[in-house]
Parts: structure tokens; C-alpha cells; sequence
């Protein structure tokens, strides 16, 4: 059985303008996906495209005016969008665990890194004090920090970027996760220490065999640490496979670009044309969201693109998905 | 940093704070146009009778010498002497520091007792309607003068009520004093177990007390609630939340994280109120050092107000040296700034 179900998401940004009318911005439409035991699915989109609204809306952390209006999330079979605030709780940091984006500043300033640790274990079973603190070393020494013990009575303030992040996971793996969702965990990390970050995340995902979802724009980090990915534009996911199926034989127009404006690719000589402003999510046009942005685009992209299986588990929204004609050299 | 060193540094940075506070109500006061020469001659004097008293009180002489027996007397307690009272004005003003103090600890005490609760509570639920009542009451407190607020209270509480005594003094006219110790009668009659006296005490000291309370309040509910709300969007509670954290651990959070900006915020009203008690102590004719300051500016009794001036920068500075230590002690962080 799939450890998180995603189906036809949608989140709404519901707000009212000047004159008292109800805007609604469409900031994730119907978004559907799966993670399995052991695996790691990226998750990656240009600012703006919902990948970290997506993670909110899993563990229902979204703050007014974002509302989830239609989907299903179902984590082990049940569903976390129709829970109460503190069946979630007992969810979150507990069978879900999150990694955040900004790891100095997430971790509660006046407390101590230990007594953090200690306290998300605490909240979520029954340990003692004592085998709390020795599960926090044991975390600690997991995550690659030297000195655990000496660390644990370090403040916040006194750790670096890369450090801090360690500690995050730390957190994160105290009470077992099966699902650990990773929002950007590098962004703000040198490229030395992203690199350690990502291997020790990879390396404790398979170890322990949960599931993981990193989101990320980097390519890159798909590339290198991740089993599956999903591409996500304007709000929806308009691709997803084997990172290998993906890169290789990109079926989505905009996924093409994508891989095509890599570094790599640009120095062996692909042209890359693209750019152009994502579509104005109060405002999204009819039928396919990508067409004023596309090079194909012809009168069928005016309705709704269908998905269409172009392999094994590996989907594109597309009406011409796995038949455009190889990229302009 | 240990507690001592930090202490010692505070204590140093005071000192040309000290300096450059004495030279600016030095001269402030020289430059604010008041001749208390003209004032002391009356209207009748001659020209000789004006150099006599100018010489006297040493106005002949150039204004640096004037700053430099000035700040001899200041640092050996002599603050000069008032023609109001005719009496020295260190001595004048100690009598009067508890008396308004009593009156200004009290209203931001109880500001900040309402306040900060009402803000907490706001914030935890914003544009609800809590928020909005809240919201509707500071902006009364910010908004209504200060001695219409004292005013009105004794028409209502006094003439019409008949609930509280008359706006004359700090206890009944009545009542024997306790035997000073603190200066305050509250306190005194307390310690001499003086029921009578301490039951008229306060029953002068509520109507101005509320006064000052409510003024207080309004911003203290106003700061609150902002500071509170940024602590709750601020990454760490967010991420408590996405731990699953329990509700009352990551209040929790919120508050102790929220206390050092609160804590700051209380002080600089403390320091802000003091002008505001002047005015609810001339209403309620309460005869602290607010009214005295009052009156001297009124009657250009210059040695006063200097003294006065002086007192309000001397407990600003007290006041954020003690909210600094506070500070220090519950933050970690602060070894940083």
C-alpha cells in the first residue's frame, strides 16, 4: 500500500479586493501523487508553482487566506485533510516529519538544542527524560554532528547553516517518521554542505526505509538523491516518473525546457528558449496552463489536457504528450 | 559574559550619557528664553537692583563658567534652591519621588497587568471578537485626553456617585497621616497597620490610578497583540505546529518569546507616562513631582526645572538600565548585541 496518497488537491488563496469582491487565486489544481515505503520523490517547480503550498497542505499547516476547497490526502489510509487539529498532532512530527527551509530560524531561540530534542520526544510517547536525552544523542550522532553530547546544550544561536540543518533532522528522525517531507532543504546551505545534507538524507531514507518527499527547484538534487519525480507548473503537476524516464524522454513541453536549461545540457550546445511570466493564478486561462508559454501549442491546447501515459508510471498532462518532435538543436 | 562584566559595561556607557543629559537641561533652559531675573525683580526694580540679583545668582558671569558651577553643585547634590519654595530643590523633589512614583507604578503596573493578557488573547485570535472589542478599546484609551479622562471621573465618581472623595490630595482631610517611612501613605499606614488611614490612601489613589492605567493600557494591548503576532508567524512556532507540538507547549513558546519585546515596551511607557501623570496629578491636585514640575515651568522657577528635568533623564536611564539586566537574564542571545 502507498504510504501518502495525493488526490485532486486543490488549495485556494481566498481573499477580497479593494471594492469587497471575493478574489480567488488558484494556487494548486488538482494535484495527485503518491509516495511509497522507501522511496523519494522530488518534487520541483519554478517560485510560485505550489510546491511548498503542496507540503502546507499535506500536514494542514496552511494559514488564512489559503483554504484546501477539494482532494483527498490519505496517509496509511486515512484521510488527514477531514482529521481534528489533535489527531494531526499526534501525526505530525511523529509519523510525518518535516525539514524545513530555514533551519536557524526555526528552531525555538530560547531553548536549549537538547531540550529541543527531548521535547518533540516527549510529546509524541510515553520516554522518560533519560532515554529521551539518549535517543537525542543517538540522533545527533546519526545526523553526522561531533560531540553530541557536548551539542546538546548548545543554543540556536550558536550553530551554522549546515549545522542547524542536521539538528532539524535530528528532530525530525526522534520519533521514527515513515514520511519525512524536505521543503528546500539546502537553499540556504553552501554547495560543500547541501551536497553531506542531501547524502545523509538519502542514506537515512533508505536505511530506515520510510518515504520521503523532497521539494526543491534545483534539478539537480532530483537528479542526484531522488527515485521519482513530479514537475509541477502553474499550480499542477504536469509530469511525473522515474527520474530516469524523466530526464531521459521528457514528455511535457514545459519539462523539456526544464532539463534543456540545465548547465550541462547548455555547454553541450541545446538552445534553450524559455521564459515568459507563469500564468496570473486568479486568472488561469482556459485548457492547457502552459500554452502561453509553449512552443507547440496549437488549437487542441485550448481544452483541458488529458494525462496520458507516455511509459510505466511515467504521466504527463499533455495533449501531445511523448509526441513532440525531438528539441530544436 | 558574566552578569558582573555586562553590569560594569552598562554602568560605564551611563556616564557621558549623564554628562551630555546635565549640559542639555543646562542649556535648555538658558536658551528657552526664561529671565528669572525680571521675574525675581518684579516690576518696580531699577537698573542697579537687576545687576545685584544677576550677580547674585551668578548670571553675570559667561555660560561655560555658569555650566561649570553648575555641574560642581549638581555632582555634589546641590541642585540650587527654588524661590518658589525657597527651599533647596534636591529636598523639595525627595519629598515629592515616592508620591508620584506610587501613582505612575501603580497605573503602568495595572496597565500592563490588563494589557498584556488582553493583547496575548487578541493576537491568539486575530479579527475575532475579542480582537475587535480590544481593538475598540485602546483606540478609546489612545485617543481621550488625559485630563478629560481625570476630569470626567470626578464628575462621575465623585459629584454624581458620590463613590469616591473629592480630587484634593492623596487622603482624607480627616484622617492623621501614618509616620513616614516610604513616603507614601499607602505603604506607611500599611506599616503602621493604620486601617483607617490605609483605607483612605487608597481610596484617593484609585480614581487617578485608573486614570493612568487606562492610558497605559492602550498601547500595551496595541504592542501586544503585534509583537505576539509576529512571534506566532515567526519560523519557530511555525515549525513547533509541524511538529505536533501541543497546544499549551507552543503558547508557551509564543509568550516566552514574546516577553523580552513586551517587557522593553512596558519600560519605555514607564519612562513616556511620567509626563502624562504631571497632568493627572494637577487634576487630582495629588502634589508629587509631576505638579512640581508643572509649576515651576508655569512660574519660571528655573533651579526647579532643571532639577525636574534632570530627575525625569536620571530615571529613563534607571528604568532601561534595569530592563537591560532583566533582559540579560532571560535571553540568551543578548551576549550578542
Amino acid at each position: 500500500m502507498n504510504l501518502l496518497q495525493v488526490r485532486d488537491l486543490e488549495t485556494h488563496f481566498i481573499s477580497r479586493d479593494i471594492d469587497n469582491r471575493v478574489r480567488i487565486a488558484h494556487a494548486l489544481n488538482g494535484i495527485t501523487f503518491d509516495v511509497e515505503e522507501g522511496e523519494i520523490l522530488g518534487i520541483v517547480g519554478e517560485t510560485g508553482a505550489g510546491k511548498s503550498l503542496t507540503a502546507q497542505s499535506v500536514v494542514g499547516l496552511l494559514r488564512p487566506p489559503a483554504r484546501i476547497v477539494g482532494g483527498q490526502v490519505r496517509f496509511e489510509g486515512r484521510d488527514l485533510l477531514t482529521m481534528s487539529e489533535d489527531d494531526l498532532n499526534a501525526i505530525r512530527g511523529n509519523d510525518i516529519a518535516m525539514v524545513v527551509q530555514n533551519p536557524r530560524t526555526s528552531l525555538d531561540p530560547l531553548s536549549r538544542i537538547g531540550d529541543q530534542l527531548i521535547r518533540i520526544r516527549r510529546a509524541h510517547s510515553e520516554s522518560s527524560e533519560a532515554e529521551a536525552r539518549s535517543r537525542a544523542v543517538e540522533m545527533m550522532t546519526a545526523v553526522g554532528i561531533p560531540d553530541p553530547e557536548l551539542r546538546l546544550s548548545a543554543w540556536p544561536h550558536e550553530l551554522s547553516g549546515g549545522m542547524a540543518q542536521r539538528v532539524l533532522i535530528a528532530m525530525a528522525l526522534m520519533n521514527e517518521p515513515k514520511l519525512l517531507i524536505a521543503d528546500e532543504p539546502t537553499t540556504g546551505l553552501d554547495v560543500t554542505v547541501q551536497a553531506q545534507i542531501l547524502e545523509l538524507l538519502r542514506d537515512l531514507v533508505t536505511r530506515m526505509n520510510m518515504g520521503a518527499i523532497i521539494i526543491t527547484h534545483d534539478l539537480g538534487v532530483v537528479a542526484n538523491f531522488c527515485d521519482r519525480m513530479a514537475v509541477m507548473f502553474a499550480g499542477g503537476i504536469v509530469e511525473t516518473g522515474t527520474v530516469g524516464d524523466v530526464f531521459e524522454n521528457p514528455a511535457h513541453p514545459y519539462t523539456s525546457n526544464l532539463v534543456d536549461a540545465t548547465p550541462e545540457r547548455l555547454k553541450i550546445g541545446r538552445k534553450a528558449v524559455f521564459g515568459g511570466a507563469p500564468p496570473d493564478l486568479y486568472n488561469l486561462p482556459d485548457g492547457c496552463h502552459h500554452r502561453d508559454r509553449c512552443r507547440f501549442a496549437r488549437e487542441e491546447c485550448s481544452t483541458p489536457p488529458p494525462l496520458r501515459e507516455v511509459g510505466l508510471k511515467h504521466v504527463a498532462r499533455c495533449h501531445f504528450a511523448g509526441e513532440l518532435p525531438e528539441t530544436a538543436q | 559574559m558574566t552578569f558582573t562584566r555586562f553590569f560594569l559595561r552598562r554602568m560605564m556607557m551611563v556616564i557621558p550619557l549623564l554628562v551630555g543629559i546635565v549640559f542639555g537641561t543646562f542649556m535648555l533652559i538658558r536658551v528657552g528664553g526664561l529671565d528669572p531675573v525680571g521675574l525675581l525683580a518684579g516690576p518696580t526694580a531699577t537698573a542697579e537692583e537687576f545687576d545685584i540679583i544677576r550677580a547674585e545668582l551668578g548670571l553675570d558671569q559667561p555660560l561655560w563658567a555658569q555650566f561649570g558651577i553648575y555641574i560642581g553643585n549638581v555632582l555634589q547634590g546641590d541642585l540650587g534652591e527654588s524661590w518658589l519654595s525657597t527651599r533647596p530643590v534636591l529636598d523639595d523633589m525627595l519629598d515629592r519621588v515616592p508620591v508620584t512614583l506610587e501613582l505612575l507604578l501603580w497605573g503602568v503596573g495595572i496597565g500592563a497587568i490588563i494589557g498584556i493578557p488582553i493583547g496575548l488573547k487578541a493576537a491568539f485570535k486575530p479579527d475575532g471578537t475579542f480582537d475587535h472589542v480590544s481593538r475598540f478599546f485602546s483606540l478609546f484609551g489612545f485617543s481621550i485626553p488625559t485630563y478629560w479622562l481625570g476630569l470626567m471621573m470626578l464628575f462621575v465618581f465623585f459629584y454624581l456617585l458620590r463613590w469616591a472623595p473629592p480630587g484634593i490630595g492623596r487622603i482624607g482631610l480627616m484622617v492623621s497621616q501614618p509616620p513616614e517611612v516610604t513616603g507614601t501613605y499607602l505603604m506607611d499606614s500599611l506599616i503602621a497597620g493604620d486601617w483607617t488611614a490605609f483605607r483612605s490612601a487608597l481610596s484617593h489613589l484609585i480614581l487617578p490610578v485608573t486614570c493612568i492605567a487606562v492610558i497605559a493600557a492602550a498601547p500595551i494591548i496595541k504592542h501586544t497583540r503585534a509583537i505576539a503576532i509576529e512571534v506566532i508567524s515567526s519560523d519557530a512556532v511555525r515549525y513547533a505546529k509541524a511538529s505536533g507540538l501541543p497546544t499549551l507547549t507552543v503558547r508557551r513558546m509564543v509568550l516566552r518569546n514574546a516577553a523580552t519585546p513586551v517587557l522593553t515596551f512596558v519600560g519605555t511607557e514607564l519612562t513616556g507616562l511620567v509626563g502624562t501623570t504631571s497632568l493627572i496629578e494637577y487634576v487630582f491636585a495629588w502634589g508629587g513631582l509631576g505638579q512640581y514640575g508643572l509649576n515651576a515651568i508655569i512660574n519660571g522657577d528655573f533651579t526647579a526645572v532643571q532639577g525636574y528635568v534632570l530627575f525625569l533623564a536620571l530615571f529613563s536611564i534607571f528604568v532601561f538600565l534595569i530592563i537591560d539586566f532583566v533582559v540579560f537574564l532571560i535571553e540568551p542571545r543578548a551576549e550578542l548585541q
